[in-house]
């Protein structure tokens, strides 16, 4: 079964369609890339596929159950986790306090009022396991908003991880990034991902390494519309994506 | 940074320990003895301190940790000292062991149900629920007399009977039940805000539609908060009543709350003594400018606040705790 069905999905903001019609499946361990330019609404469909924002038509299923009104808790404990374009974290608390709350929140008990929750062994080595797969352990008492931005897209990618997700939806994660930092991105990803085979990574980037480094299969996204999708080399040559990128003879 | 400055990260050196807990320890001893060192009068006034403390406490929990501004919390100390009041002053029931518990469940379902209401608003709309239900409790307060006395109060609310031959509760044994009463109230708290729950109510106040797709229920959170907060100001309700001797609708209404809201403010929220360094603070003000001159009271309050926003930001309690990690560092071997 595919791991996601996103069936005819569409969003209206007023007189503005920002997604229409959008239909793919991602099968299980699948790296899909979304590519477009800006304003092509590959941040909607994140925010629809997330939970973040409501369907104005269509349907998304996630391993056959259909999400499409879930709110995003549900989707999270059904496997479905994401990443923010804009770094999204806990910013005043410390690192590890982030990331102890990551991995609480994937259990499915809450509410629980008397032992600590930094007593939590189990959760801690988990912590600790991907925060060294960072380079951050040695920082995790310091509040996230002191880290630097290449530290806290990397705390966004694990911060999804952190709940063992089936589906991981990472919205531009080299966002901000030199390209030394985004190439980094990609070796450390790669390394994250090594032990999870049947995770699906579906991510948009305007980095085009890194999605032709990463991806198995890209979609292309203009103006709401999914224009092509095919493998890496499809892509390259598809005379339409090409349009849209360099733009067409003579205009 | 360093590991000092975060809460519930003891080392495990006895240094560390001892800068850990020994503030908690020395405040315990010194509230222990000092009845016997101070006059009736004080131990009055350290008693009145100790209940605003616990009612401050409570409400930091949703206002300092949780990030929810409420302006009706004294309707929870209020009912559940009206609730206490009348099983006591009319029914005769002085039972300590009928009435603390029948008056802390009564300011909890008061929480629960102005909780599920107010909870359906946020930011500046949940400020106005809350202190309207504040108001609409005291109004019902003045009005019904039959049950409440109306504006002379309910009167005669002497102190509750424990059932064991040979206690009596004067002045002094009151004292220190409401001091046990204190220490438990602390250490429940101090123990919800190091757990998952109270972790969750931290991550929700800082951000939290990033908490839904973490996977919490933040409504439900928010909402048990909101309940829990109550019960805590309802144990200092039942403490207030005796102690008082009479509940007035005031006690219900917005200068309660308002301020318990100074104390937590000037304390500093988002501390677990934070507010009760604010109940100190603003009490010991409020004794001596009584003294000297009564009328002028809320002019130096307001002075008060207002240097303590400006200058003091973060409180009392964010300062000192700033103040004890530096030297915890210093001398105490935490890792730095």
């Amino acid at each position: 079964m595919e791991m996601l069905k996103v069936d005819g999905l569409s969003k209206r903001f007023g007189g503005l369609q920002a997604l229409s019609d959008v239909s793919f499946n991602a099968n299980p361990g699948e790296k899909l890339a979304i590519i477009g330019p800006n304003g092509a609404g590959k941040t909607t469909l994140f925010h629809l596929l997330g939970g973040q924002l409501p369907a104005t038509t269509g349907r998304i299923f996630l391993q056959g159950q259909d999400i499409t009104r879930m709110p995003p808790r549900y989707r999270l404990h059904l496997g479905l986790a994401r990443s923010f374009q804009l770094n999204n974290l806990f910013f005043n608390l410390a690192l590890i306090d982030n990331m102890l709350l990551a991995l609480k929140g994937a259990e499915r008990r809450h509410f629980e009022m008397f032992q600590p929750l930094n007593a939590r062994n189990d959760l801690v080595a988990t912590a600790q396991r991907l925060l060294e797969s960072i380079g951050l352990w040695e920082m995790r008492f310091a509040p996230v908003a002191t880290l630097s931005y290449g530290d806290q897209r990397m705390v966004e990618v694990i911060f999804a991880l952190s709940s063992s997700p089936k589906l991981i939806l990472l919205d531009e994660p080299t966002a901000g990034l030199s390209t030394a930092e985004a190439n980094a991105f990609a070796d450390t990803f790669r390394q994250l991902l090594k032990d999870r085979e049947d995770t699906s990574v579906i991510f948009c980037a305007h980095d085009m390494d890194l999605v032709f480094n990463l991806a198995d299969r890209i979609m292309v996204l203009y103006f709401g519309q999914l224009v092509a999708q095919g493998t890496p080399q499809e892509i390259q040559t598809n005379p339409k994506v090409r349009e849209i990128y360099l733009g067409s003879e003579g205009s | 940074m360093n590991k000092a400055n975060i809460a519930g990260y003891a080392g495990t050196s006895w240094r560390d320990w001892l800068f850990a807990y020994a503030p908690y320890i020395g405040i315990g001893i010194i509230l222990l003895i000092i009845p016997a060192f101070i006059s009736t009068y004080f131990q009055s006034l350290l008693t009145k301190v100790l209940i605003f403390a616990i009612f401050a406490m409570s409400l930091d929990l949703i206002l300092g940790y949780t990030g929810l501004l409420s302006l009706g919390h004294a309707a929870y100390l209020g009912v559940a000292g009206y609730t206490a009041g009348l099983l006591i002053a009319r029914l005769g029931l002085t039972s300590f062991w009928i009435v603390a518990p029948a008056a802390i469940v009564m300011a909890g379902i008061a929480a629960a149900i102005i909780g599920y209401i107010s909870l359906r608003v946020s930011g500046v709309y949940f400020l106005l629920v809350t202190l309207a239900f504040g108001q609409l409790l005291s109004v019902v307060a003045v009005k019904w007399r039959a049950v409440t006395g109306g504006t002379d109060g309910l009167v005669g609310i002497i102190y509750p009977d424990f059932g064991i031959p040979g206690l009596t509760l004067t002045d002094t044994n009151y004292y220190y039940l409401v001091f046990i009463a204190f220490a438990v109230c602390f250490f429940l708290l101090y123990r919800l805000i190091n757990s998952p729950f109270g972790k969750a109510l931290v991550g929700i106040r800082e951000n939290e539609s990033r908490m839904r797709c973490l996977g919490y229920n933040t409504w439900a959170h928010k909402y048990i908060a909101f309940i829990v907060s109550g019960l805590f100001a309802g144990v200092a309700g039942v403490l207030f009543a005796p102690f008082y001797g009479i509940m007035v609708p005031g006690h219900l209404g917005l200068m309660t709350s308002s301020s318990v809201m100074l104390m937590v403010v000037i304390g500093g929220a988002g501390t677990l003594f934070g507010p009760v360094i604010g109940a100190i603070v603003v009490l010991l003000l409020e004794h001596f400018a009584s003294i000297y001159t009564p009328e002028r009271w809320p002019l130096i309050l307001g002075v008060v606040f207002v240097i303590c926003v400006l200058f003091i930001r973060g409180g009392f309690g964010f300062h000192l705790s700033k103040f004890w990690s530096r030297l915890r560092i210093r001398y105490g071997n935490a890792e730095s």
